[in-house]
């Protein structure tokens, strides 16, 4: 592919480094990140192709990629990468970016699952395991995925046919309401 | 000793079992476990997928209870939840700018005096004679392999403890209980927890790799040191032996639920009704069920 880099090239490693303090220009692609990556053969977009995406502003690609969603936040990149980049702070910028605008995600379930994973975090103050397994297999058309590991730890007690509520869930709200105003606020 | 326990949403749910055990364990060091009051979820890998300030701020809510109930440690046996609450901890103190942020979120100001502990940090820290002091029946014959998980180790920036690449801490108090534990390169590999309900095909490779890996060593039993991993390894323990033609059957343990048997608890003391993937077979033919 051929790129022709002009100052908005810029545009993307600078909002990075914004937002998460991490600057991408000093990946040498040594691979490292890549290498230690127990998801990158499912990624398109491999890791260290991320950085080199990230240096020249190929926002598209690396949203189209999917990349981000298939990382499983490990750590491991950010244990090797022979910069200290933090490789995984980089992704959930890009994670955190990606709400502010449309583009094509191959793995619309990813995301779908932290907002509904977050949405019983805010309702009741803890994770509700089998709503939050049922709603993104609704989700997913599977509504039956899982059942045959389910149903055995249903019936050892390993999963709560019921939500359970923390007492802190109400002082959670304030909070999640006051992040809410100080991050539209900026 | 006094520590804050903070469970989380596994130990109450899936990894009650964990719960059990370390319960067990800690009483019969004389360890005293007091559950954070109002605890609310940590926000595991979702929050920081959302929001970061967010995934820093549902740990500081919960430091802050501990804090405010005068505790200045605190132990988190989950890895998603003691990950999220020692990088709080760190990001704190080396970003003034963040925590600007947090203090203008909460009411309370969190001065940072909460030190958080994996279960395995504390009972080293007391020390392995200690351990050795309590075991009522040896583990012998049993071979296991210590599987530690992504963030116990990692970053080593933050977490502090062990070896990052080859940990140590759990082969010891394994060994000490008087099982053998084997060499094996898998110990930090990731079981892909964050994808299990999404790509599910991604957990399956991941954990078969683990899995043939610690039988290929020659193993008879995993031992772990979080409910995710757990759930993974021990859950889908079926599934995985159907989508890639192989049989297992390896037992998937909590360190703190052999930590337990050799103290001598009943089995069902420690959970082990709970496993999915029975541990019957191997601890029955060794005598020590």
């Amino acid at each position: 592919m051929t790129v022709v880099f002009s100052k908005e090239n810029l545009k993307l490693s600078g909002d990075l480094q914004a937002i998460t303090g991490e600057n991408v220009m000093l990946c040498y692609q040594c691979k490292k990140c890549t290498l230690g990556c127990p998801s990158a053969y499912a990624m398109r977009m491999k890791p260290h192709e991320l950085m080199r995406a990230a240096q020249l502003g190929l926002a598209e690609e690396i949203y189209w990629s999917g990349t981000i969603w298939i990382c499983l936040s490990c750590e491991t990149c950010n244990t090797r990468c022979p910069q200290d980049i933090n490789i995984l702070r980089i992704i959930d910028g890009l994670r955190e970016m990606s709400k502010e605008f449309e583009y094509y995600n191959p793995y619309p379930a990813i995301p779908a699952l932290h907002r509904i994973f977050m949405a019983f975090v805010k309702r009741f103050g803890k994770v509700y395991e089998l709503g939050l397994a049922l709603l993104i297999n609704l989700r997913m058309l599977t509504p039956f995925k899982d059942i045959d590991m389910a149903s055995p730890m249903l019936l050892k007690g390993k999963l709560k046919p019921l939500p359970h509520r923390s007492h802190g869930a109400k002082e959670l709200r304030r909070v999640m309401a006051r992040i809410r105003a100080l991050e539209g606020a900026k | 000793m006094r520590y804050a326990y903070f469970p989380g949403c596994s130990l109450s749910s899936s990894g009650y079992d964990y719960h059990l055990s370390l319960k067990y364990v800690t009483q019969a060091l004389g360890i005293d476990l007091v559950e954070v009051k109002d605890w609310v979820c940590c926000g595991a890998s979702s929050a920081h997928a959302t929001s970061h300030l967010l995934s820093i701020a549902l740990p500081v809510l919960n430091l802050s209870h501990a804090e405010k109930d005068g505790f200045d440690k605190l132990i988190a046996p989950c890895l998603a939840c003691l990950s999220r609450f020692k990088a709080a901890n760190v990001e704190l103190e080396h970003d003034a700018n963040l925590k600007k942020k947090i203090h203008q979120v909460f009411d309370y100001r969190y001065r940072g005096k909460v030190k958080v502990y994996h279960p395995l940090e504390v009972f080293l820290e007391m020390g392995i004679e200690k351990i050795r002091e309590k075991i009522r029946k040896k583990l012998m014959g049993l071979k296991v392999a210590c599987y530690y998980g992504c963030v116990l180790t990692r970053p080593p920036k933050v977490c502090r403890f062990d070896n990052v690449e080859d940990p140590q801490s759990m082969d010891s108090i394994v060994r000490t209980l008087g099982a053998e534990t084997i060499d094996w390169s898998f110990k930090t590999e990731c079981c892909g927890v964050s994808m299990t309900l999404t790509r599910s095909d991604m957990v399956l490779k991941l954990s078969n790799d683990i899995l043939r890996e610690a039988k290929e060593a020659g193993a008879n039993a995993i031992t772990v040191a979080c409910p995710l991993c757990q759930a993974n390894l021990d859950g889908r323990q079926r599934q995985i032996e159907e989508t890639y033609k192989t049989r297992y059957g390896i037992p998937i343990l909590y360190f703190t639920q052999l930590m337990g048997l050799a103290f001598g608890a009943y089995p069902k003391e420690v959970g082990i009704q709970k496993l999915m993937t029975s541990p019957r077979e191997v601890l029955g033919s060794l005598g020590l069920m």
